[in-house]
Parts: structure tokens; C-alpha cells; sequence
């Protein structure tokens, strides 16, 4: 008798790994596939490497800053290869974190490209090195990867992606940065903070599409004072090797770089995976899902970066709980009303819930109050010269909280507060009662509520 | 010496009435005179003012409780004078329970301390304990199974409903009792809340797209009286009309008499149909008539029903002994008896259909040229007066002209009449229009 996974999972990444840990501590039995390494985009090319590298460049800037807070350093200096090293310390240790949690969760684990064959009544087949595996449940976890847009001359060997930037041997002196979005400008900030020459091209008005505006313009002119170039508006229209050609206000420009990043987006990993097999409904943005993450097939969920939406690995982790929680039976359901969305740039930003601009685009009345973070006596005694915000949106009639949007300091360690205020529809005056501890920057959001 | 505020008694019919407003608090000191409370019955609003000096030592009733008349609904005396003989059903003082553990506050709850009457239109019947707790709570108690006496929705039964009930967030819980909406069967927010978006009034298909709101009383009994109409008559309608130069000649005339302060009373068009119904009537004492089914009261006098508009819903005030009255007379009780229903103050009694037997509506201002107005039984007919419009008509001597003419559209019950008569009687009507003289 052949062996029936509970759940088979696609994609290792964190809509998979959480799934497949939930999955085992309620006593499924998983099998989970990934063709490169556990942890996905996230662990081995996204949010753990940047964060690290962009904690050496913290460092790096304490350093600069140091005579600031009355302390003398001796002579500052980078070690590249030194800070790449600890990054890809820092990526084994978490993604063997990952295979110890694996092996607690009893889940099986291969390390191969896997294609779902045939749904045969309640069995799903999938294959993987020739062998293949039955479950009853399928989770499809597959990602996405950096999108690569039909620029005329582009060659892929001549460009970095978020993928290859990882792997630079050697500080390059100047770097366009074709898209100014989370991606490219967290590797603005880091490289430039190494010393690189950091010229940006986005195509949108504003950097950070989706981020506050305010805060965006905010962290756009602090770069920019840091020697930062943006053209923005700007639509590249030629690549040639590593000169990049665009058009902006109806004028060509080329620009240069030793190297170049493109970071225009992601793209949903629906091919090759056999979702046509089992007839999944996808378009090439990704598959569909509903609120307990099912596909139109029945016990096929799917989650994270291929729905195609709330492309965060936060959201992935949930959508994969929220899929294993449907398989259990339990109540459960995605909202995506308070996920919030952090940048790691030196200022960090991170937001949940409605914009000043989402509200007017929905229609939606609300009430929005301001406060500079010089209002948390912390972060002026540990933010020399520096400069932030928060921003409150609130209903206009019932005062509930609608959104939060911070800049500033590790505004990033406090935001699941303000994601808890939005999730349980807290009113202003509710969160009036709350107690913060004082003194601590987080204090910056209830004085900005009581500026209501 | 303390003494008892009594829900009055309001014309012989009204058995309960409600507490609109209370204009004074429990403590206040209150003089002869002074205006302690506002009520309802079905039809009206009054205002019960205090019979006697002193301090409002103990109120009973709160406001929208349903009291039933004579009964104590508060009381009048010296500071510190014991109020409990006072006190309906003579239960324990409410500060007492308040005070006590929540089982006990329960038993006590479950006495029937306020006697709401059980009223047939379905007033949700709950201890003002229970009401209070559901308004804090933001409960709906519309939706709950009372498990008091009787049904009564008490105490317990919101409690149980709090504790049964979905967590629902802060906003929900404001946007629920706000705009009257419920928990919908699904919730979907942290642990098994309900958010706002869950909310839903009843029915799903149209979502939260409306507000429920309760029917007022003279709602209600407007609703009863028209539907009991249809279904207990066999009304039709018959539509005619009254060449009405001579009585616009005459409107035209009374109005300058009125002018030059020759007459008393500013005659309208509808004093002037009313004068010309009620002789008709005489002629036709058929149509002067209650049907009771097995047998039918024939009036000696004609009591005549006017339909009024007023902002709270349609009220038909009688004017007694109408064809006792000068024309003057008759435009004098007919504008009194419109602007005391517009006013609320209108007494009860006159608004019985019982009161009048026969009724006029005149919808001739709102331009309407013909409807079937709906029989306001017992009476066996109504006359609905429409608008004049321009008609051709034969002058004589085959001559045509535009003339003015009344739509006339009388319903009557063909359990009573029989279309011959009814023809016969709205001609009758017709013609005295036509002939009018003074």
C-alpha cells in the first residue's frame, strides 16, 4: 500500500515551511519539495540577506556618526567581502533552522523540482526526480521571481537581479538601479552607504508605489542628500550591456553603471509546476485563490508570492497557515486589512492598513493626524540630528483606526502594534487607554491618537 | 404627604400609554404646573404635568416603557418619604437590586415588577432591567427569546445573549447599535470576531444597505386599520364629476365676504364639498351608515370623518353632529380638528373610526384626478374629492365649452350598498355640488 501524504507542499519558502510546521505539530504527514533551498526568496535572496547586509551598513553609519553622541572611533573602513561573508553566515544558519524545524514537524523533505501529474478523486500526484508522491492535500507555494521586462538590448549576463547582486565579490563603484521600489531602494541604501555611486530610474512619479506619499518623498530626499541620484518619471527604453538608456519629460538620457540591478517587480512562478494537469485557474499574475487560500480545485490551496498579491513573505506565512488550518477544519480565514509593510532603509518605514491615498481612492472619510517622531523623547535622545514621522488615518465617524505609517528610527519593531490596533478595529479613543511604555518610540503613535 | 403621578387616562379605549420624555429627574424639585413627562397612545402625544408641589421622590417608568393608565408612574412628596407603597406590583426598590449578586438581581428581574400589557401588535415585551442591559450591551432584544412570564424578555435572557454572542470589535459593537445592524452568521475577524464588514441587517441579499426602523404606533395601527379594511369589505369605487363653476363662484365670493370681515371663517372648496356631502347624506341615510356584519347602525346624525395629513401618518378626526353646523361652523371644527392633529392634541376619541360615519378625503389640492379611497370601517362609504380639471360639456344649443369639473370617487362596502344606490348617492353628492346654495 502506497504511502498518502496528508499535505504535499510546492516551494519551501514561508507560506511553505510555516504550513508544513503548523501541518506537523497537528499531526499531518507532510511532504514538502523545493529545487533550491529551504527558506525560499525570502531566507536565501530577499529579506534575511538585505536585512544583514543593511545592519552592517547601520554599523557602519554609528561609526560615521559616532563624534555625534561624543565618541571618538579611530579611522572607519568597509571589508566587503567580510560583510557578504556574514551574510551568507548569518543565510546557513536560518536555513538549517529551517531543516531542524522540518525534521520537528516530521515532514519529509525533497530537494528537487516537483510537478503536480493528475488528481485522481481524492489523490493528487506529484513527481519529482521520477519519484512520485500521493497526497490528499496539495499546497502550491511556488513563488516568484524578479521580473524581467522586454527592454530592447537587454542581456541577462550583463544585468543583476536580486538573485546575483547577493553574490558580488567586489564593491562596484556605481550602480543603476532601474526600479524604485522596496527592492531597489533598500540595495540604494546599502551600496551607497558603501560608497557606491547610486543612480536610481523609476518609472512612476514616486519611489515606494504603495508607501505613504509623504514618506516617501521624506526617505527620497534623504537619499538624496545622501548624494543619491532618482530620475523619476522615467521609462528606460535601451539597454546596452551596462548602459542604460531612458526617457524622461520626452528627453533621452544614458547613463552607465559597473554594475546594473534590475528590480521592476516580481513575477508569479506558474510554469512548469503542472498546474494545468489538475486544471488550477491561473493567469500568468498568478493563481486565484479565495479567503481559506483554495484554488478552484477542490483540497488544492495555494499561497504566498503566486497568488500574485501582498507579494510579503509575512503574508505567505499566514495564507499557509490559513490553508493548513482549512485542511484541520478549523475556523480560519485571510484578511488582509492590517498586514503590515516595512522597508529596511536607515530611516526604516513601515506602515499597515489604508493610505492618505487608498482612503481617497475608495472613497473612504477619513481623519488623519501627523506628529514628527521628535514627539518620543527616545528617539531624540538616541536619533542625533535625525528626523521621522507618524501618520494616523482614522474613520471619520467612528474614529477607528485605519492606518498607521511611521518613519524613523526601527519603526519596524513597532508596527505589529498599530497591524493589532487595525485588526481589532480599535477606535481612538479605545487605543486612548492603552498603556505604552515610556520612554520608548512606539509612544509616537498614541500621541499622534491623541491628536484626534 | 407623598402622592402618586398617574398615568391618566386618555378617552375610554386607550388602555396603555408611553413614556415619551421625562422632562423632570428623580430629586428634582417640581412645582404645580411644572411639565413632568410626555406620552403616547396609538393616535397621540400629551403632556402630563404635576398635580402637586414637592420633590420627585421616585420615578417608576422610564422613558418608552408601555404603562398601563391609572397606574403609579412616579411619585410627588417631601424629601424622604417612603415611596414604596407607591410602587407598582409593590417589588422591591430597584437600587436594592442593583446592589445585589447578579442570581438574586435575576429572581427579582423575573417578578413581574412592570405590567407591560400584552398588546396584539407585537411589542416586544421586555423588563426595562433587560432593555437597559441590552442598550449597553448593544444588544438587539428584538431578536431574543424572552424566557420571562409570558415571553417577557428578562434580564437573564440578555445576559445569555451577551455571553452566546459573537466578540464583536469596537467598532462593530458602535456601528451595530449606531445604524441597527447585527452580527451576520459568518464573522471573520481575530479569534472568531465580528468585524464591522460582518455586520448585516437582516436580510442578506441588500446587505447593509438599509436601516430597520420601527413602525411608530399610529404606523402601526394606519397599517392594521387599511389592511383589516380590505380584507373585511367588499369595496369598489365609482368614479364621477360635479360641474364646479357654481361652487368656485361661491368659494370666490365667500372669500371676499371673509375679506371684508363679513364672515367669520376663510370657507374652502373642501368646507364647501363637506356642507354639499353632509346633504346628501340626509337624502341617502343608506350611506350614513355602520356595517356590523349581521346587522347595520343607521345614523340619525351625520358624523363626519375628515382625513388628515399630518407629519406622523394619516389621521381621521370626526366633526359630531355635523349637520347641525352653519357652514361657518362646520369650516371652524374642521380646521380645529386638522391643526389638533397636526398639533398631537387631538382627543383620542374623535379619532376612533368608530366616531364618525362617513368620511371625506380630499386630495383635490395634491392635483390627484381620481383614486379609491379605502373604507374606514365600520362606515360603509368614503368620499374621495379629487382635483378640478377643465372638461368639455354641452353648454346647450350644441355648444361646447371648457368647464370645470370635480372628480367625485366614492368607495363603498358592497356588503352594505348596492351599486344602484351608490350611483344614486354619488349623484346626489354631484348635484348638490352643482346646486350649491347657502
Amino acid at each position: 500500500m502506497e504511502n498518502i501524504f496528508d499535505i504535499a507542499i510546492l516551494g519551501g519558502g514561508p507560506a511553505g515551511y510555516v504550513a508544513a510546521e503548523r501541518a506537523g505539530a497537528k499531526g499531518l504527514s507532510v511532504v514538502i519539495f523545493d529545487k533550491r533551498a529551504l527558506g525560499g526568496v525570502c531566507l536565501n535572496e530577499g529579506c534575511i540577506p538585505t536585512k544583514t547586509l543593511l545592519n552592517s551598513a547601520k554599523v557602519l553609519e554609528y561609526a560615521h556618526e559616532a563624534e555625534k553622541y561624543g565618541i571618538t572611533v579611530g579611522e572607519v573602513g568597509i571589508d566587503f567581502s567580510k560583510i557578504m561573508k556574514r551574510k551568507d553566515k548569518v543565510v546557513r544558519k536560518l536555513v538549517s533552522g529551517i531543516g531542524a524545524k522540518m525534521k520537528h514537524a516530521k515532514a519529509e523533505v525533497v530537494m528537487a523540482e516537483a510537478v503536480i501529474k493528475e488528481k485522481r478523486g481524492s489523490e493528487i500526484t506529484i513527481e519529482a526526480e521520477g519519484k512520485t508522491y500521493k497526497a490528499a492535500n496539495l499546497l502550491i507555494c511556488t513563488g516568484s521571481e524578479a521580473a524581467i521586462p522586454p527592454i530592447p538590448g537587454l542581456d541577462k549576463s550583463q544585468i543583476l537581479t536580486n538573485r546575483e547582486i547577493l553574490q558580488l565579490k567586489e564593491l562596484p563603484k556605481s550602480l543603476v538601479i532601474i526600479g524604485g521600489g522596496v527592492i531597489g531602494t533598500e540595495f540604494a541604501d546599502f551600496f551607497n552607504a558603501m560608497g557606491t555611486k547610486i543612480t536610481v530610474i523609476e518609472m512612476l512619479p514616486e519611489i515606494l508605489t504603495g508607501i505613504d506619499d509623504d514618506i516617501a518623498k521624506f526617505v527620497r530626499a534623504e537619499f538624496t542628500k545622501r548624494g543619491i541620484d532618482f530620475h523619476l518619471g522615467a521609462k528606460v527604453t535601451k539597454l546596452n550591456g551596462k548602459e542604460v538608456t531612458f526617457e524622461k519629460d520626452g528627453k533621452e538620457e544614458k547613463i552607465t553603471g559597473e554594475q546594473v540591478l534590475l528590480s521592476v517587480g516580481r513575477k508569479a512562478n506558474v510554469a512548469g509546476i503542472g498546474l494545468e494537469n489538475i486544471g488550477v485557474e491561473f493567469t500568468p499574475r498568478g493563481v486565484k485563490i479565495d479567503k481559506n487560500c483554495r484554488t478552484n480545485i477542490p483540497n488544492v490551496y495555494a499561497a504566498g508570492d503566486i497568488t500574485g498579491f501582498s507579494l510579503l513573505a509575512h503574508t505567505a506565512s499566514r495564507e499557509g497557515e490559513v490553508a493548513v488550518n482549512h485542511i484541520l477544519g478549523r475556523k480560519d480565514q485571510m484578511r488582509y486589512d492590517a498586514i503590515p509593510g516595512v522597508v529596511y532603509t536607515h530611516p526604516e518605514i513601515a506602515g499597515v492598513g489604508l493610505t492618505e491615498a487608498s482612503a481617497k481612492e475608495k472613497g473612504i472619510e477619513v481623519e488623519i493626524r501627523k506628529l514628527p517622531m521628535a514627539y518620543a523623547g527616545r528617539f531624540v535622545a538616541e536619533n542625533e540630528g535625525k528626523d521621522g514621522f507618524c501618520k494616523v488615518i482614522a474613520g471619520k465617524k467612528y474614529g477607528e483606526i485605519l492606518g498607521v505609517h511611521m518613519v524613523g528610527g526601527a519603526c519596524s519593531e513597532m508596527i505589529w502594534g498599530a497591524c493589532a490596533l487595525v485588526e481589532m478595529q480599535l477606535r481612538v479613543k479605545d487605543v486612548q487607554e492603552i498603556v505604552f511604555p515610556h520612554p520608548t518610540v512606539s509612544e509616537i503613535i498614541k500621541e499622534t491618537i491623541f491628536e484626534f | 404627604m407623598a402622592v402618586p403621578v398617574l398615568m391618566p387616562r386618555q378617552g375610554q379605549s386607550v388602555e396603555t400609554c408611553i413614556i415619551g420624555e421625562w422632562y423632570k429627574k428623580k430629586g428634582d424639585q417640581v412645582k404645580v404646573g411644572d411639565i413632568l413627562f410626555s406620552y403616547e397612545t396609538d393616535k397621540a402625544s400629551f403632556e402630563e404635568e404635576a398635580k402637586a408641589e414637592g420633590i420627585l421622590l421616585e420615578i417608576f417608568y422610564t422613558e418608552g416603557d408601555e404603562v398601563p393608565v391609572l397606574e403609579n408612574v412616579a411619585v410627588i412628596g417631601a424629601a424622604g418619604e417612603p415611596v414604596e407603597e407607591f410602587r407598582p406590583g409593590g417589588s422591591k426598590p430597584v437600587e436594592e437590586v442593583k446592589t445585589e449578586t447578579v442570581v438574586v438581581a435575576e429572581v427579582v428581574a423575573e417578578k413581574p415588577t412592570v405590567a407591560i400589557r400584552e398588546s396584539s401588535d407585537e411589542a416586544v415585551k421586555i423588563s426595562p432591567r433587560a432593555k437597559k442591559q441590552a442598550e449597553t450591551k448593544g444588544i438587539d432584544y428584538n431578536q431574543l427569546q424572552g424566557s420571562g412570564p409570558g415571553g417577557r424578555i428578562i434580564e437573564r435572557d440578555v445576559v445569555t445573549a451577551a455571553e452566546t454572542m459573537p466578540v464583536m470589535t469596537s467598532l462593530a459593537k458602535a456601528k451595530a447599535s449606531d445604524e441597527k445592524l447585527n452580527v451576520g452568521a459568518e464573522t471573520s475577524g481575530l479569534g472568531g470576531r465580528a468585524l464591522a464588514g460582518d455586520l448585516t441587517s437582516n436580510n442578506q441579499v441588500y446587505s447593509t444597505d438599509f436601516e430597520v426602523k420601527k413602525l411608530t404606533n399610529i404606523r402601526k395601527l394606519i397599517a392594521k386599520a387599511m389592511h383589516a379594511s380590505l380584507q373585511n369589505s367588499a369595496q369598489l369605487t365609482h368614479h364621477m364629476s360635479a360641474d364646479a363653476r357654481t361652487i368656485m363662484a361661491l368659494r370666490k365670493k365667500l372669500k371676499k365676504d371673509f375679506e371684508a370681515g363679513k364672515v367669520s371663517q376663510n370657507i374652502t372648496i373642501n368646507d364647501l364639498v363637506c356642507l354639499a356631502v353632509i346633504r346628501a347624506l340626509k337624502k341617502y341615510p343608506q350611506a350614513n351608515t355602520h356595517f356590523l356584519g349581521d346587522s347595520m347602525r343607521w345614523f340619525k346624525k351625520v358624523h363626519l370623518g375628515l382625513a388628515v395629513d399630518t407629519e406622523r401618518g394619516l389621521m381621521v378626526p370626526a366633526v359630531k353632529n355635523a349637520d347641525d353646523l352653519s357652514l361657518e361652523g362646520l369650516s371652524a371644527q374642521l380646521s380645529a380638528i386638522a391643526a389638533q392633529c397636526r398639533q398631537g392634541n387631538i382627543n383620542p376619541e374623535l379619532l376612533s373610526p368608530e366616531a364618525a360615519t362617513f368620511t371625506v378625503s380630499n386630495l383635490g389640492n395634491y392635483g390627484v384626478e381620481m383614486f379609491t379611497p379605502v373604507i374606514n370601517l365600520p362606515q360603509t362609504a368614503i368620499l374621495g374629492v379629487c382635483t378640478i380639471v377643465p372638461r368639455p360639456k354641452d353648454l346647450g344649443d350644441g355648444i361646447y365649452g371648457f368647464v370645470p369639473m370635480m372628480g367625485l370617487s366614492l368607495t363603498y362596502d358592497h356588503q352594505a350598498l348596492d351599486g344602484g344606490e351608490a350611483t344614486l348617492f354619488l349623484r346626489e353628492i354631484k348635484e348638490q355640488i352643482e346646486n350649491l346654495t347657502i
